[in-house]
Parts: structure tokens; sequence; C-alpha cells
């Protein structure tokens, strides 16, 4: 018998099934003999029983599933074999792990030579340890049970306590997202000043030299500004040059113009088009956009145009940010009140007047906010830039020359074959830091326009 | 005055036919991009197979037809010589340039025939194999010279054959397109989308009901709603940061599996399930929650018995379009070692595995020519799978939505 967590997961669950019948069973059974009224339904007693059996014994599962491995490798190494190990190192964890694959069955049999003395410690503390944690767990759930079945009486309040124990859970729930928040800052802040201990934060922010190179961190190769223009140009200029006018115009015809039966067909494009995953859009810029654009760039007499440009990663992305755009203009224009569109029309000016006159300044602000909104999805945008913008980090207003983004140098930095520790790691945390920070400011105030000026017209 | 009138008229025709561009133009986008990957990738859905008799009676193939069925039965007929018992039967069938015509894992179809059916090792059979990838590009585009005469001579002699491209479907990736395919992909997809659904629907609706329903104003609950909106707008690679950081690093979960790859994308999806689901909640009348209320029902049973079950087909949507978006999420996966070539299909959800978008970035990469049908073919996929998913959402919205 071994320890598999998930096989007693479905135990337990059994078991509170169990505890669920027994306790609205002996629920009704205890309130017919005292003759009186229960104070909650019998379910809610079954409830209670299944809950106490259940939760102190999943608690004490997954405690003991992450220590357990610990203490298994203790028993391990204080054995008569262990002492032949070598001291410390790669060598050791190779050989012990190799030992665990075949003690626990996961592989036929050892691969590294010293390992083979190993198995049967292995598989004596792995039983051991497994057989004390299933009686542990056995005996928390039938402890829970009891306790909870031999309060059953006719006026236990069982459903206000369920009741807690189900406002606890949701409260739990809730405070996922906080976790996941401190998660990344705290994640993000702490590999970051570990790289600022190595390199100064200045020379991130301001340096105009970016080529990390493996081992210890070299000064003067960590300059930050050419990721920092590559995503500006990429995301913010190219990009919103494609998004913004045909996402403008895109929302001013449907709401303004189209008729229904258009609206019908045109949103489940646009729908589409935004649900297409980022990496089919690489791969589009790559395959098809960029190599045209390179014979365009050719043809034109422009000088070092690569297959990997600016531009083609540009374009792309801003087709992808086009529904966006066009949904935040959307909703602005729609917020503006009907009265000011009215007015407009009923003083003689034709529609696009009113549009180009009374409807967008009415909406610029929420736009504004929508633009921003756009640009800090596309700033953060990795796939299409990993596809088709290249890796080499040139400081140039080019549109035909490859450059690079914090994105694309976060997944070149962390995807290589190295220890986590060193720098070039490291600084894939401080440029994910720097990327946290311009997207939530970017939010920020994008959001603070979009609610004041929401505000202004109700 | 007539004029000035023509010329406001004709700029608010010029201004409509801007519009109706714009609107065009994006369908053009989506149009032209949906071709270019159907006429790249339905190739990728077949494959060209050359016909070749092997003779097990003059090269006899070793292997005791009893132990087929054992775990290590590949090995057992890798070692018994199979691949050079096929490139000899395909030399002695096409002539010399023979074993280059098959593909090299062509042996391998072999063994999974003979495995299925053991009678195939005696006697002289004709086994369809796969083309070299070469071959196949010839086949199926046309070629000139040397290739394409090579090649409407295998035609005449009735050897070539083109068929659905079934390895593509079964196997998982490998370096030689002609037996690389999805399903590994695949099934890794399911499996993660299936950890970060149980982890992410869960503590969404929990989550959204709680803010909705019961959560008192003060700081704390401004603070949730805060990072919640705030989570849905951060860049997904970051959410791959923080699983590096985190899951892998430090609670030491099994890197590359579906596992690590579902918790990332339940931390990424969890915000929209929870945005999409108060608005559900929202939209349900409180005379409902009063009624119940009035006829004494405990907060937590008119929640439990009458608000979530009415708000129920709206959070399914809102989950649905979340897990479509999870399942074409690339970025966050790169980070936790999802990108590493696995040759095998996942086992469970602690093995090392890819999933599609991955499988598209990474057959996007490779070198051999015959991978760019097979990555558009895999996108097709991806898309059906997708746009099905939007499909049964939009159903799910048009079917259960009310007014009130």
């Amino acid at each position: 018998m071994s320890f598999n967590p998930a096989a007693l997961l479905l135990l337990i669950v059994g078991l509170g099934l169990i505890g669920w019948l027994a306790g609205r069973a002996r629920s009704a059974m205890v309130a017919g003999r005292a003759g009186a009224k229960l104070h909650s339904r019998p379910q809610y007693h079954g409830w209670y029983v299944a809950l106490w059996l259940f939760a102190p014994a999943a608690i004490f599962l997954a405690v003991w599933s992450s220590v357990a491995p610990a203490m298994i490798t203790n028993d391990v190494l204080a054995s008569e074999a262990a002492q032949r190990l070598p001291a410390f190192g790669f060598e050791r964890s190779a050989i012990l792990s190799d030992a665990r694959g075949v003690a626990q069955g996961d592989q036929p049999s050892v691969r590294i030579e010293g390992a083979g003395p190993l198995v049967e410690p292995y598989r004596a503390a792995t039983q051991k340890y497994g057989m004390i944690g299933i009686a542990a767990m056995l005996a928390l759930a039938l402890a829970g049970g009891l306790f909870a079945f031999t309060r059953i009486r006719p006026d236990f309040r069982a459903r206000s306590r369920v009741e807690r124990i189900v406002m606890g859970l949701l409260l739990l729930a809730s405070l996922v997202a906080i976790l996941t928040t401190f998660g990344i800052v705290l994640s993000l802040l702490f590999e970051s000043i570990r790289f600022f201990q190595l390199v100064s934060p200045a020379e991130l922010l301001f340096g105009t030299y970016w080529n990390p190179q493996s081992g210890a961190a070299v000064e003067g190769t960590f300059g930050g500004i050419p990721l920092f223009w590559g995503t500006v140009l990429i995301g913010a200029i190219i990009a919103m040059i494609v998004a913004i006018p045909i996402g403008m115009m895109t929302a001013v015809y449907l709401t303004q113009y189209a008729a229904p039966a258009v609206r019908r067909w045109v949103k489940p494009i646009l729908e589409i088009l935004a649900g297409v995953p980022t990496v089919v859009y690489g791969y589009f810029a790559a395959l098809t956009v960029a190599p045209a654009l390179r014979n365009f760039a050719v043809m034109i007499g422009i000088p070092n145009a690569s297959t990997e440009s600016a531009l083609a990663a540009g374009i792309v992305m801003g087709v992808m940010i086009i529904p966006f755009v066009s949904s935040m203009a959307d909703d602005s224009i729609n917020a503006v009140p009907q009265a000011m569109r009215d007015g407009s029309l009923a003083l003689g000016a034709t529609p696009n007047e009113t549009i180009r006159q009374v409807l967008i300044p009415a909406a610029l602000p929420g736009v504004m906010g929508g633009i921003l909104l756009a640009v800090s999805r596309a700033i953060g945008e990795t796939m299409i830039v990993v596809m088709a913008a290249g890796l080499s980090a040139n400081l140039t207003a080019n549109p035909f020359a490859s450059v690079t983004t914090v994105t694309a140098q976060i997944v070149k930095l962390l995807t290589g074959d190295q220890e986590f520790d060193s720098a070039k790691t490291l600084a894939a945390f401080a440029l994910g830091l720097v990327l946290f920070v311009v997207t939530l400011l970017l939010n920020i105030v994008a959001l603070r326009i979009v609610k004041k000026y929401r505000e202004a017209y109700e | 005055m007539q004029t000035r009138i023509a010329r406001r008229y004709a700029a608010e025709r010029r201004f409509r036919l801007i519009g109706l561009g714009a609107v065009l133009l994006s369908g053009a986008f989506l149009a032209f991009l949906l071709f270019v990957m159907v006429g790249n990738g339905a190739r990728g859905f077949t494959y060209t197979n050359v016909a070749v008799p092997i003779d097990f009676a003059s090269t006899p193939l070793t292997v005791d037809a009893a132990r087929l069925n054992d775990p290590d039965a590949d090995q057992l007929i890798a070692n018994a010589g199979l691949a050079d018992i096929v490139a000899f039967a395909a030399e002695e069938a096409l002539g010399d340039d023979g074993d280059e015509l098959i593909s090299e894992n062509a042996w391998k179809e072999v063994r999974s025939a003979i495995k299925d059916d053991p009678e195939l090792m005696t006697g002289r059979h004709v086994f369809d194999l796969p083309a070299s990838s070469e071959i196949d590009m010839a086949a199926k585009a046309g070629a000139s010279g040397a290739l394409g005469a090579r090649i409407a001579e295998l035609r005449r002699d009735g050897r070539l054959s083109t068929g659905i491209h079934w390895p593509f479907f079964r196997n998982a990736d490998a370096t030689d397109p002609a037996v690389a395919g999805i399903w590994g992909a695949l099934k890794g997809s399911v499996l993660t989308i299936f950890i970060a659904f149980c982890i992410a629907f869960p503590t969404g609706v929990l989550a959204a009901l709680y803010l909705e329903e019961y959560a008192p104003k003060n700081r704390w609950t401004d603070m949730i709603e805060v990072s919640i909106n705030n989570l849905a707008a951060v860049p997904s690679i970051i959410f791959g940061l923080l699983a590096l950081a985190v899951f892998i690093n430090w609670f030491g979960i099994c890197q590359a599996s579906p596992l690590v790859g579902g918790l990332t994308l339940a931390l990424m999806t969890m915000p929209v399930i929870v945005i999409a689901s108060r608005n559900a909640i929202k939209a349900v009348p409180p005379s409902i929650r009063d009624a119940a209320l009035g006829v004494g029902a405990s907060p937590v049973q008119v929640v439990f018995h009458h608000v979530l079950p009415l708000a129920l087909p709206g959070i399914l949507t809102g989950t649905i379009i979340g897990m479509a978006r999870a399942l074409g999420e690339t970025a966050p996966l790169l980070l936790v070692g999802m990108r590493a070539f696995i040759g095998d299909v996942p086992g469970g959800i602690c093995s090392p595995s890819t999933v599609l978008p991955m499988q598209i970035f990474l057959w996007s990469d490779e070198v051999d020519r015959g991978f760019v049908e097979k990555t558009s073919a895999a996108i097709i996929v991806l898309l059906f799978v997708l746009l099905s998913m939007n499909a049964l959402a939009i159903y799910l919205r048009n079917k259960f939505e009310k007014r009130w």
C-alpha cells in the first residue's frame, strides 16, 4: 500500500459521503426518538458530519504530502548505504532521485551507478511514512466524524455552523486574488533586488547597450533603453497607428451608420479577431507579413531591411488590438447622452459633423482611456514579438530593422539552460518588474479617466 | 449655399465610406489570415505514402511473437534490426535511392503495424510507408528536375498514394514531419485546461458570490476588488514569472507538467471568471432575493438555492470564454518549461508535456520545410477548437439568457 494523495483524497471524499448519510439518518432518528422538531433540516446535520470528517483529514493530507518526501530522504540518508554517497552536489542528488524513481516504480531499473543499494532503504522509508500518513489521516477523519456525530441533537444548530464554514470558504476564495497580486509583487521585487545587487538600477533603466552574457554580470551589458524603445516602437507607435484609426472608424460605423443586420455580422467577426491566439498572429506575422514587408523595403531601397522587422510585428499586433479599441470606443460613444446627438442633428449638422464635432469630443476621455488600456495590452504582448520582431537589441527608428522588446527578452533570458541564480535569469525578473509597474500605471490612469468621465454624464 | 450643402453631403458620404472601409479592412485581415492558414494547412492533414513490399521470409525479424505485448516490445523490435530490414526492402523495391525515398522513421510505422497484427511478421506484405519529407512536399506541391522525374516514375509504377496523415492525429512531437503529430500536445492541452478549470472555476465563482452578495464595504473589500481588476489587465507573461518563482522554485512542483501549467493559467483566468460571474450575479433581480428571504431562507440559502442557479448560464458563458483564452495562451507556459521537446504523449498531470499553442510555436521554428504545413494544420485544429468553444458560449448565452 503506497501513499498516493489522489487516491487518498478520493477515499476521504468517500468517507465524507458516508458521514453525510450517517449524519442525516441520525438527526432524523434523534428527532423521532425525542419527539422534538429539528432546528436544522437533516441534510445540514449530514453536511456538518461530512465537513468534520473531510476537512481535518484533507488539511493533514496536504501538509503530509509536502513534508513526507523530506522525511523519507532524511531516513534514507541516515541509512548505512547512504554513507558511501558523494558528499554534496549534483551527483548526489542525481543518485538519490534515481533511487527514488525505482523505489516508487516510475522507472524499471536504476540508471546511475551507486543508486542500487539505496533503492531498498527508499522503499522501506516510503512504506513506513506512507503507512504512518495513512493511519494518521484515517484517525483524524474518524475522530472528526465521531465528534460531529455525537453532537447531533434536535436543537443543535447545524445549519448555522455549516453556513459559517461556507462563508469562510467564500472569503478564502476572494482572498486568492489578493494573494496572487502579492505573490506577483513579492516574487518580482525579491528577484529584482537580487539583480540590483549585481547591476545598478540606473544601468537597467538608462543604459543604452543590451547584450547579457552567461556567467558573472558584466557592467555595461544590461542597458534597457534599446528594449524599452523597441517596446514603445512596436506596441505604442506602430500598433496604435494601425489600431486606432481602424478601431475608431469601425466603432463609429457600427454605432452610427450600420444597419442592425450588418452589426449582427460584424460583431462576431471582431470577436473572432480578438479570440485568435497570439501564437497564430505571431506565426502569421513571421510567415507572411514579414517576408512581404522585407521585399517591399528592398524594392524601395531601404538598407539593412530584415525579415524580422518591427513593422511586421507592429502591424499584426495592431490588427490584434483593433477589436479591443473598437469595443472601448463603442462603449464611450454609446455613453454620450442621446440629447447631445439629437441636438446637433436638429441644428442641421450632418451625421458626420455630429460625430466629429460633438460625439467624439464628448467621448474623448473614454476613448483616451481605452487607448491607454490598448497600449498597456500591446506592450505586454509576447508571442507576436518573440516570433516576428527578433531578438537583437538595436536602438533604431527604422521600422524595417529588427528590434526587440521587454517581453521577448524575458522569454529569451529564461528559456536557455542555466542555473536559476545567474544574472541573466534575475535580469528577466527585473524586466518583468518594469513591465508590471508600467502596465499597472497605464491601467490605473486609464480606469481613472474612464470612471471620471462616466460620472460626468450620469 | 447649394454648393456648400453638396460639399457637406459629399464629406458625409466620404466619411461613411471610410467607416465601411475600416470594417471591411478588419474583415479582410481575418479572411486573409484564415485563407493563408487553410491554404498552407490543408496539405498538412495528408501525407504521401510509398508502397514497399517487405519479405520477412528472406529477411526474418527474430522477435518472439508472445512478447509483443510486453512494455518493452518497442525496444525489442528495434534491437532486432527492423530499421535495417525496412531500409533493405525499400532499396530492393525502389532501387538504390529507395532508402532515401521513405522517411527515416518509416520502420516505426511497420513496428506498430506488427504489434497490432503479429501475423505480418511472416511472409511477404506490402506496407504503405510514409515518404521522406522532401518527397512528400514534392509530390503534393509539384516539383521539377530530377526529383520531379523520379516522382513521376514512382507514380507510374503506382507506388505513391496520398492519404490522411494518421500519425498527425496519433503521435506526439518528433523531429521528422513524417511522424510528428499533435496528439501529445492536444492531450497536454486538455489536461492543462482541466486543471485550470478545476481551480479557477470554483474559486472565481465563490469569490464573485462573496464580493457581490456578502462583502461588507470596507478597505479589505476594496483591496480585493482593485487586485482583481488589476490582475485582469496584467500581461500574461508576468504570470509566467510568478509561476516560475513560486510554483517551480519555491514549491518545487513538477516542471513542464500540465499541473504547473494549469495552475498558472488558473491564476490568469480567475479574474476573468470573477468579473463575468459578478456581472451575471448582478443581473439577477433583487426581488428574487427578497422573496426568498421573505419566506425564511437564510442568506446562504438565498444565494445557493436561488441566485446561483439563475446566474449560472452567464457564469458558464464567461468561464468558457476565459477557458478558450487560456487554451490559446502560450507566453506564461514558455517560462514554466513547457517549450521543451516532448516526444511522448503525456501520461498524467505530473509528466512533462506541451500544449497545442506551444507545439505551434515549436514547429514554427523547425528548419525542415515539411513543418510549415504541419504548423498551419495544427493552427487549424487550434482555431477549430477555440471557435467551437466560443460558439458554445454564444449558444448558451442565447439559449439561457433571461431579460428580467
